[in-house]
């Protein structure tokens, strides 16, 4: 661990219809990329949620994933909160290593 | 600030449903973002004259009022019966009694603003010119992006008082930024900035909504931009924010006040403490704010009940099925089905128009690509098509290039600032001439428009499959395709028919072509199917996952021309001699069946009884007509099953048709894809014309004769102003009067209930639309089953469809 550097890693599952706003903060908080799983399974707040659908990836849940580093994750945390303030959408933040920093700066 | 602001401008923007260009016109419930709430809340309805009207013609009648308030309030059933005047009334028939006589619960109709605002106005030019692919002008720095190009520009608008002009040459030089700035200068903060934004979003709907869809998959705007000009031009013209609009005044009378309105309407005779009272906990069974709702159920209670009596009609004729024809589930196909069964060689069933094969498509001889798929899903397969002789390709579109050439020069010579007086002069008469004929004689216009297209000859091409998509790909497309339409033991012939519709001057032609295609005719996706079908290597791969396909078996891709019913076939220099002879059957088959389709839609089209077949086509090439066709105007049910629940009936092109085989699908993924899929894009239809109807000004797009198209983008009412939202006056009415009956979709699926409700448990989607009635859901488990209906309290005999079961309840 100790030749890695340390990292935010913010994760956020939404309706794929719902995913654009939350792809433009990424991008806008300076982020350098982020990972999107589309038809994500599992049970949530509002039930059952089927997972990858054949052809339909407008109603299936995402899974956007994204790190960087510490010092822009704040406002990017406290931006997505508040657009999932009252609506459906999760987020989950934690702290990684990376091994190649310059990747996420 | 700047994630903060773009978080604020997201949250404020999120009712808005995107709104696709007019090049892939994609019908979508304008209402979809709120399909998480009740419809009964959430949606509007056409006004209570309209279904009063319908209840004096019998369109609606006591019958379908009592039910549909009994659905809307089960307790109704538990209810004490009231006598009033002598005449005893159960608690449903009372609240019946009461929809009819009183208007509690409607709103009251709308002031509408007419007072121009500056800003929208400004907006509007400024949007047109930076997103207009054609303008004459070409904005400035639009490579720099919208918000740079409008700040250049706008600091020389004349429309712009001086002092605003000198505040826009000092603003930031990012849209985030000046969008703070402004909403701090304009003195919004925290939620009213929210709420300002939202008000300001909602000025201009049919821009914002394109703007929401350009965002997403152009790139060159954003809502932050496109807000941060309107909250800027407020600021600087010292306008202040929008105020928040009023909400809709509805008469919410109490039930007491109800119960005496009801009492005077229905007695002269002055009514006891007694009855008021048994009156009033009746009517409080039934709140006023569901009236409107009840309303539009019992409309499309009515047609429910009539949809059932025409399914038992269905007959079991035995038929060979030695041609089989796959159309697209479009209501329109479900005419042409109906009249090529009159031939009992020939079997039909319904699959989405794209079969299947999602692609993004370039012909051989265009400069773009369409995306020839459903817009729930993105292009990931580039398919092209081989020319089988490339020299004489080449040729082709160098002629066709050449024209395009002249075409472009013409249209450049009209739009420059002087050239159209020397066009005038040079080639004015000879254009004029052409003019005169297109509108007075469109056939022979047509005439030589077939011969100069005859004049280049046509090159024989095969679409590229296997460079598309991996071996593995085509086999898992084939069998999805075969498990989701149930197709088993195929015949010799197999026909593909996509779909398309060809008119003249028409804005809104590719709401016309098939919706499963994104608003693109259906020919190429039925070729590159036929092609995946007919791949050896595909039914090797078939077989070892149990579906045969005989060697035998060929399948043909064709189309469907919605205007004049012709199917085409396409690809014939593929096709065996060997199946000459069920080729040649079908074609005759064909023939006879777009005859009498086009007779039997004539009925309903406007100013077409009576005419002949072939003055019925040439609407096609008439370019003063409005109405080509009706497209999907009635469109009402969707039906999800075996042909044999619907063969031998008549639909009158309401009907979605998805053919489905639960014995086909063991584990149901066939069928989660079909609700989860054409389902879905049925609905938006369906909504789309459900809005557009209800309300033409706010969710139609007005009448075409006063449409100006913006490049491929949208259209214009007029000269300048907002994009017009949904569709036009012309596909869902005629002057004053509806062609569309706006009902919600009616959803029949024969399959296993059990897996039915386990599929709508998993699918928030699913759980959306039907637990809030956006749409409706009846289902039995097979040809001998019982329907039962999907409802909060679970299943439930569905009494519209099993008429014999009203007296159990």
């Amino acid at each position: 661990m100790e030749a890695l550097t340390k990292m935010t890693r913010i994760e956020i599952v939404i309706s794929g219809r719902d995913a654009p706003p939350i792809r433009e903060l990424i991008t806008s908080a300076g982020a350098t990329g982020y990972t999107a799983v589309s038809g994500v399974s599992g049970l949530g707040h509002h039930g059952p949620h089927s997972g990858a659908l054949l052809f339909n990836e407008y109603d299936t849940l995402t899974m956007l994933i994204t790190v960087l580093p510490p010092e822009k994750a704040p406002a990017l945390i406290a931006a997505v909160r508040h657009l999932l303030e009252d609506g459906p959408g999760v987020i989950f933040v934690a702290d990684t290593y990376v091994s190649r920093p310059e990747y996420f700066e | 600030m700047s994630l903060e602001v773009r978080a604020v401008v997201a949250r404020a923007t999120r009712g808005v449903v995107p709104l696709w260009p007019l090049s892939s016109f994609i019908a979508v419930n304008p209402l979809g973002a709120r399909e998480a709430e009740p419809f009964a809340t959430a949606a509007s309805f056409r006004p209570r004259e309209a279904f009063l009207a319908d209840y004096a013609a019998g369109r609606i009648t006591d019958a379908d009022l009592i039910t549909a308030a009994t659905e809307a309030s089960p307790e109704l059933l538990g209810g004490g019966e009231v006598a009033i005047d002598g005449i005893t009334w159960s608690p449903a028939a009372l609240v019946a009694h009461e929809l009819i006589m009183t208007g509690a619960g409607w709103p009251t109709p709308k002031r509408s603003s007419t007072k121009p605002d500056l800003v929208n106005e400004l907006v509007a030019k400024w949007l047109g010119a930076y997103l207009d692919p054609r303008s004459p002008w070409p904005m400035p720095d639009r490579s720099r992006g919208l918000w740079s190009a409008w700040s250049a520009m706008a600091s020389y608008d004349p429309q712009l008082p001086r002092v605003a002009r000198r505040r826009i040459r000092s603003l930031p030089a990012f849209a985030d930024e000046a969008l703070s700035h402004a909403l701090a200068g304009l003195g919004l903060i925290d939620h009213e900035s929210e709420r300002a934004l939202r008000e300001e979003a909602e000025q201009l709907p049919g821009w914002v909504a394109h703007i929401k869809w350009r965002a997403a998959h152009v790139g060159d705007i954003d809502m932050t931009t496109y807000l941060a000009i309107r909250m800027t031009l407020r600021w600087v013209l010292e306008r202040g924010a929008t105020k928040e609009a009023p909400p809709l005044k509805f008469d919410q009378a109490s039930p007491w006040q109800r119960a005496d309105a009801l009492i005077e309407a229905m007695t002269s005779v002055q009514a006891t403490p007694a009855l008021t009272a048994s009156v009033v906990r009746i009517l409080a069974l039934h709140p006023a704010h569901l009236h409107p709702s009840t309303w539009q159920s019992a409309y499309e209670g009515h047609y429910r009940a009539s949809l059932g009596a025409e399914l038992r009609n269905a007959t079991e004729n035995p038929y060979a099925s030695e041609i089989q024809v796959v159309m697209c589930i479009d209501p329109r196909s479900e005419g042409m089905r109906r009249h090529l069964e009159i031939d009992p060689q020939i079997e039909t069933l319904g699959f989405a128009g794209f079969f299947g094969v999602p692609m993004r498509f370039t012909s051989h001889q265009a400069r773009g690509s369409i995306d020839a798929l459903p817009a729930l899903i993105a292009a990931r397969h580039l398919v092209t098509e081989v020319p089988s002789d490339p020299i004489a390709a080449a040729n082709r579109v160098r002629t066709l290039r050449v024209r395009d050439a002249f075409a472009a020069g013409i249209h450049a010579s009209e739009t420059a600032p002087a050239a159209p007086f020397a066009l005038a002069e040079s080639v004015g008469w000879f254009l004029g001439l052409g003019t005169l004929v297109r509108t007075l004689a469109p056939n022979v216009a047509q005439f030589f428009r077939g011969l100069r297209e005859r004049a280049v000859s046509v090159v024989d091409s095969e679409v590229t499959i296997a460079d598309a998509f991996a071996l593995e790909e085509r086999a898992a497309f084939a069998e999805t395709g075969i498990r989701m339409m149930g197709l088993s033991d195929c015949s010799p012939l197999v026909v593909l028919v996509g779909h398309g519709s060809t008119s003249t001057n028409n804005l809104y032609q590719s709401a016309l072509d098939c919706g499963a295609c994104g608003g693109n005719p259906g020919a190429a996706n039925a070729r590159a199917a036929a092609a995946i079908f007919n791949d050896v290597e595909v039914r090797q791969m078939l077989r070892t996952r149990g579906i045969d396909i005989a060697g035998e078996t060929h399948f043909v891709a064709a189309e469907h021309n919605t205007v004049s019913d012709r199917v085409e076939i396409l690809d014939r220099h593929l096709i065996p001699r060997t199946l000459s002879e069920y080729l040649r059957a079908f074609e005759a088959a064909a023939a006879k069946a777009a005859d009498l389709l086009v007779l039997e839609r004539a009925r309903l089209l406007p100013g077409a009884h009576h005419r002949s077949v072939k003055r019925l086509r040439q609407r096609a090439y008439d370019w003063a007509e409005v109405y080509p066709e009706l497209g999907l105007a009635g469109n009402a049910a969707m039906i999800i099953g075996p042909r044999e629940m619907t063969r031998g009936s008549d639909l009158g092109r309401r009907v979605f048709l998805h053919s489905y085989r639960p014995e086909l699908d063991p584990d149901g993924l066939a069928l989660e894809t079909i609700m989860t899929a054409p389902l879905v894009v049925a609905q938006w239809i369906n909504h789309q014309y459900y809005f557009s109807t209800v309300d033409k000004m706010h969710w139609g797009a007005g009448t075409k004769t006063i449409h100006n198209a913006i490049g491929t983008i949208g259209v214009l009412a007029g000269q300048t102003g907002d994009l017009q939202l949904g569709l036009p006056l012309q596909s869902v009415a005629v002057g004053g009067r509806d062609i569309h009956e706006p009902q919600r979709l009616i959803v029949l699926i024969q399959a296993p209930v059990d897996r039915v409700g386990a599929i709508i448990s998993r699918n928030q989607v699913l759980r959306n639309l039907f637990d809030n009635d956006w749409i409706s859901l009846s289902a039995r488990d097979d040809d001998h089953g019982t329907w039962h209906r999907y409802g909060p309290y679970g299943w439930t005999p569905d009494t519209h469809l099993e008429p014999a079961r009203t007296g159990e309840q």
